[in-house]
Formats: C-alpha cells, sequence, structure tokens
C-alpha cells in the first residue's frame, strides 16, 4: 500500500549520494573562485561571456549540485519519496550534469552553435529524468507541506528555466527565430535566480529554520501561499515575456518583495528560536536573510532608476552571498549528522558525534572567511576594482574549505566502517 | 486529525524543555540541566511507549501491516533511546562539549523522525482510523504511564 502510493517510509539514501553532489558542487565553487581570480572585473559585466560562466559556474555548479545532494536526502523524510536505486540515479544524473556544464563554459567563450546543442543534451540528460521524476512524485503527494508544496513548485521552475535556456540557446544559434533575445533573458534570469534558486531557499527555511532552531513556525498563510504566489507571478512573467516585455521589471519587483518579506520574517524567526548557541549555521542564515533583503532592495530600486554600476555589482554579490550562506549553513549540519546518523544506524556503538566530525569551530573559521570574501566583494565593488581577483582566490578558499570537510567526513566515515566493531540488528538497519 | 494535533502538539512540547536543557548545559549549571533532561527524556519515552503500544497496533491492525512505516519508526525510537542513554552520561559527567555535541544529533534525529511522522504516519492514522476508535485512542494514550 504504501509503495503503490507513493508514501514510503524507508531510511535514508546512502551516504555517498548525498556527500558525492555536495563534494561536487564544492569542487564547482573553487572554479568558480579560479574564474573570479583570472578574469576581474570583467566577470561582473553581464555583457561579457566571462560573466555568463561565473554565473553557470555557481547556479549549475554549485547550487544545482547541493540541491540534487539535499533533495536526494530530503525528500524521503519530507514527503516519503524515494527512490529504488538512488546511487545509479545520483550518477546517471551527475556525470552528465558536469559534462554539460564543460560545453556550456566552452559554448559561452567560443560561441560556437554545436557546443551549444551538447549543452543542452548533456543537461537535459542529467537534469530532466531527476528532476520530472522528483516532481512527478511530489505532485502525487496527499499530504503536502509548505516545504514540499515549494520544492515542487521550485523543481516546477527549474524545469522551465532549462526550457527558457534550451530557447535562448536555440535563439542565439539561429536555429529558431520566435522570441525577443532581451526579454527572453530577463525571463531565464528570473526564473532562475528567484523561481528556483529562491523559492527552493524558502521552501527549506520553511522545514528547517523551525526545526533546527526550534523557533515559532512561520505564518500559515505566508507559508501556504508564498509559493504559490511567486511561482504564479513567474509564470505570468512568461507570458509577458512573450507578449508584453515592458510588464517584466514590474512583475518580478512583486516577487522580490515576497522574498525580500521573507527575508525579514526568517531574521525575526532566527532571533526568537529557543535554541541557546549561536554556531556558524545561525550566522550563515543570517548573513544569508541580510543580504536577500539587500539584494531585493537593491533589485528593485534598479528596477525603478538605473543603478550606477557599483550599485549593480552589490546587487550581484549579495544575491549570491543569500544562496551560498545558506548552502554552508546546511552542509555543515547535514554533512555531520549523516556520518554519525549512517554510522550509528548500522550499528557501530562507537560512531564519532557530530562535533568529531566537524567541529564547530572549523565551521566559524569557514564563516570567518565567508565574511571577509563578502567585504571584499563590497570594497571591490566601490573602492578598487583590482580586488575582485582577491575575492576570487577568497571564494576558492571558502570553497576549498568546505570541500575538505566533506572529504574528511567521508574518509572517517569509511575508516569507521572498516575498523570498528559492529552490532547486528537483524537486518532492520539503515543502508 | 485528532490523532495528527494531539502527538503533534507533544512533540513541539518535547522541543520546549530540549531546549531549555540545552540552554542550562551550555551556560554551565547542570542542577537545571538535569532538571529540564530528565523531564525531556521522560516526556518523550512516554510519547513512544503511547506509540508503540497503543497507537501502532491499532495502526498495524487497520491496515494488516507491520512491517511498514511502523516499523521504521519503532527502529528510530531505539536511535533515540541510544542517544537518551549518551546524554544522561554527559550530564553526570558535567562534559559541555559532549552534551552540545550529542544534543546536535538528538535534535536533527527527533525532527526528522517527528516530520516523518507528522507529515506521513498520522495523517494516515488520521485518514484510516474511524472517528470513534480515535477518540477511545487518545484517551487510552493519556493513561499511559512510563
Amino acid at each position: 500500500m504504501f509503495q503503490n502510493s507513493g508514501l514510503s517510509l524507508d531510511q535514508a539514501p546512502p551516504i555517498s549520494v548525498v556527500l558525492r553532489f555536495f563534494l561536487g558542487g564544492s569542487l564547482w565553487g573553487v572554479v568558480a573562485g579560479l574564474w573570479l581570480m583570472l578574469h576581474g572585473e570583467e566577470a561582473l559585466d553581464p555583457a561579457a561571456p566571462a560573466a555568463l560562466i561565473l554565473t553557470h559556474l555557481l547556479t549549475l555548479g554549485v547550487m544545482l549540485s547541493f540541491m540534487l545532494g539535499a533533495l536526494f536526502q530530503m525528500l524521503p523524510v519530507l514527503a516519503g519519496v524515494s527512490f529504488r536505486q538512488p546511487t545509479l540515479m545520483a550518477i546517471r544524473t551527475q556525470w552528465p550534469l558536469y559534462f554539460g556544464i564543460v560545453a556550456l563554459i566552452e559554448a559561452f567563450s567560443t560561441a560556437q552553435k554545436a557546443l551549444y546543442l551538447l549543452a543542452l543534451l548533456f543537461l537535459g540528460a542529467g537534469l530532466l529524468p531527476v528532476a520530472s521524476r522528483m516532481l512527478a512524485r511530489l505532485y502525487h503527494l496527499r499530504n503536502h507541506s509548505p516545504s514540499s508544496r515549494g520544492m515542487g513548485f521550485a523543481l516546477y521552475n527549474l524545469l522551465l528555466l532549462f526550457f527558457v535556456g534550451a530557447w535562448l540557446a536555440l535563439l542565439v544559434g539561429g536555429w529558431v527565430s520566435r522570441g525577443d533575445l532581451l526579454a527572453l533573458r530577463q525571463l531565464h534570469l528570473g526564473l532562475g535566480l528567484f523561481g528556483w534558486i529562491g523559492l527552493l531557499i524558502v521552501s527549506v527555511s520553511f522545514q528547517v529554520i523551525e526545526m533546527f532552531y526550534v523557533t515559532p513556525p512561520y505564518p500559515k498563510f505566508w507559508a501556504r501561499r508564498l509559493p504559490l504566489g511567486i511561482t504564479g507571478l513567474l509564470t505570468l512573467e512568461l507570458v509577458a515575456a512573450l507578449n508584453f516585455p515592458s510588464l517584466l521589471p514590474w512583475i518580478e519587483s512583486l516577487v522580490l518583495l515576497l522574498l525580500l518579506i521573507h527575508g525579514l520574517l526568517t531574521l525575526r524567526r532566527l532571533s526568537q528560536r529557543q535554541r541557546p548557541l549561536a554556531d556558524a549555521t545561525v550566522w550563515f542564515w543570517r548573513t544569508g536573510m541580510v543580504s536577500l533583503v539587500l539584494a531585493a532592495l537593491l533589485i528593485v530600486t534598479g528596477h525603478l532608476m538605473p543603478l550606477p554600476r557599483p550599485f549593480q555589482d552589490l546587487s550581484y554579490v549579495l544575491y549570491a552571498s543569500f544562496a551560498l550562506s545558506v548552502v554552508f549553513a546546511m552542509a555543515y549540519k547535514i554533512v555531520p549528522f549523516l556520518t554519525w546518523f549512517h554510522l550509528n544506524a548500522q550499528g557501530y556503538f562507537t560512531a564519532p558525534m557530530m562535533h568529531e566530525v566537524i567541529h564547530p569551530r572549523y565551521a566559524m573559521r569557514h564563516l570567518a572567511i565567508h565574511l571577509t570574501t563578502l567585504f571584499t566583494a563590497i570594497v571591490a565593488a566601490f573602492i578598487t576594482p583590482e580586488l575582485w581577483r582577491v575575492t576570487g582566490v577568497l571564494l576558492a578558499l571558502e570553497f576549498s574549505w568546505i570541500a575538505l570537510a566533506i572529504y574528511k567526513a567521508w574518509h572517517l566515515y569509511l575508516h569507521v566502517q572498516a575498523t570498528e566493531e559492529r552490532f547486528d540488528f537483524g537486518g532492520m538497519e539503515a543502508k | 486529525m485528532q490523532i495528527s494535533n494531539y502527538m503533534t502538539h507533544e512533540h513541539r512540547a518535547c522541543d520546549t524543555v530540549f531546549a531549555e536543557a540545552e540552554k542550562a548545559a551550555a551556560a554551565g549549571d547542570w542542577a537545571e540541566a538535569e532538571k529540564k533532561f530528565l523531564e525531556f527524556a521522560n516526556e518523550t519515552l512516554r510519547h513512544f511507549k503511547k506509540e508503540e503500544e497503543e497507537l501502532f497496533p491499532a495502526f498495524e491492525a487497520k491496515t494488516g501491516s507491520s512491517e511498514g512505516p511502523t516499523q521504521v519508526m519503532r527502529f528510530e525510537h531505539e536511535q533515540v533511546r541510544g542517544l537518551v542513554g549518551k546524554m544522561a552520561d554527559a550530564i553526570e559527567k558535567q562534559d559541555r562539549d559532549a552534551y552540545l555535541s550529542l544534543a546536535e544529533s538528538m535534535m536533527i534525529l527527533l525532527q526528522q523522525h517527528n516530520m516523518k511522522e507528522e507529515q506521513m504516519l498520522y495523517a494516515m492514522c488520521d485518514r484510516v482510523l474511524p472517528p470513534e476508535e480515535k477518540s477511545g485512542l487518545v484517551d487510552k494514550m493519556e493513561k499511559v504511564e512510563l
């Protein structure tokens, strides 16, 4: 009955499924940092291929990897949605995606038409099966929480984003002629930054803020309606992009106002938390939410009047800080927990505790590097453009920092499995 | 939603006492930490007993399955019981680091367990059990003692 109705309370997927995506995402983050180091200010100029490449390294490379790892882990818990062969599915998703990213970067730098097609083929092969299956399973779920509903909408927006991206590629390549390039580009950006990444983080926060930090819940109406509200507005944006491009900034501003309010609500909840310790993850969430609020204000202002270049750059930096801060906040909870959880469930009584997997001080040091990166980027935007290269170095450093933590956790996990004594639960344990 | 409401309310109450114990341990107030932790442990274990002795058997009788979700929930209860023991040890030794580290695992373990119950199991119970049986169940669970 449970399998047929899509409700399965099976244990989590193997730890390698999650860690492979997290590690992959971190390594793409290192590449993004190095890219910024090599290209400096040019990587912030929206008209330059270098900026397109940096954006896609951070979104497809980092965000998509972390999202997939987290969804493989969270969907069974949140929604009883799990897959029969998660490891195989993870591999079949990850490799085509990563080849696709390389092809896309090559396509952006060389403008060779065939490379766009190759990138589309690989990205589609990696993304479409997993995203559509996750979405289909979520669609058939009977009891939705705000989180599972929001993730469903975020996945829907991701698929839409892919198709608009494909359309753009075909338009640039001259294979199709319908559609206004600038409007479609704006739509692609809106869907990606707000409909997918923004909404995904909103959905995660609905569950995680209350759960990890013991805070009052979000207002019910807000939690139930926000995902649909954002997605509805972005769907309107799709129609506007095709017929009334001048409406795009107005619709996008409404989406941003919703995200801004959510940022403020989250900050309020974090200050009302019952758990006393402000560990690095609390500060990562706070950094992320303050960044979101300021980024939204700047982008909306930019829709009303032309923003000077430093403020434009600042809006990109802040929006990236919003997304990356939350990624780090999540990773520093999930990685040590899963390491302990799987070993403990397999019957290793000497399973390392969470602080032994990643010590809170290690995460705090990452926070310091992260804030320094943010500060350097702000100085680069307003005072010394040369500092963009230093920002790149720091970005690469912080992703190396987290990659090392994930690698060590994985290594520790395998080491305990290989050397410690195990109690047999009689076949009930997690895989 | 009778079962969902009743059981979810208990989850939240346990969270609050848990946070109070953690706060005391972080501040080094071990007497208060012990008091609150005991309260948390008793409430949690009593909640598990209500599920294992009343709610799960009723659900299993209705669905004819004792190897599905309830078995996984029982297994996770065992994991929580193991951690309760280790946390009690840390309180006895007044080992702040160990307590806070274990508290972190306990919190996530409990929350993901609660989520599964609240999102799926309780909702299923509310769906498959007839209203009069649900009222009777809540009355019986109220009377469960440790």
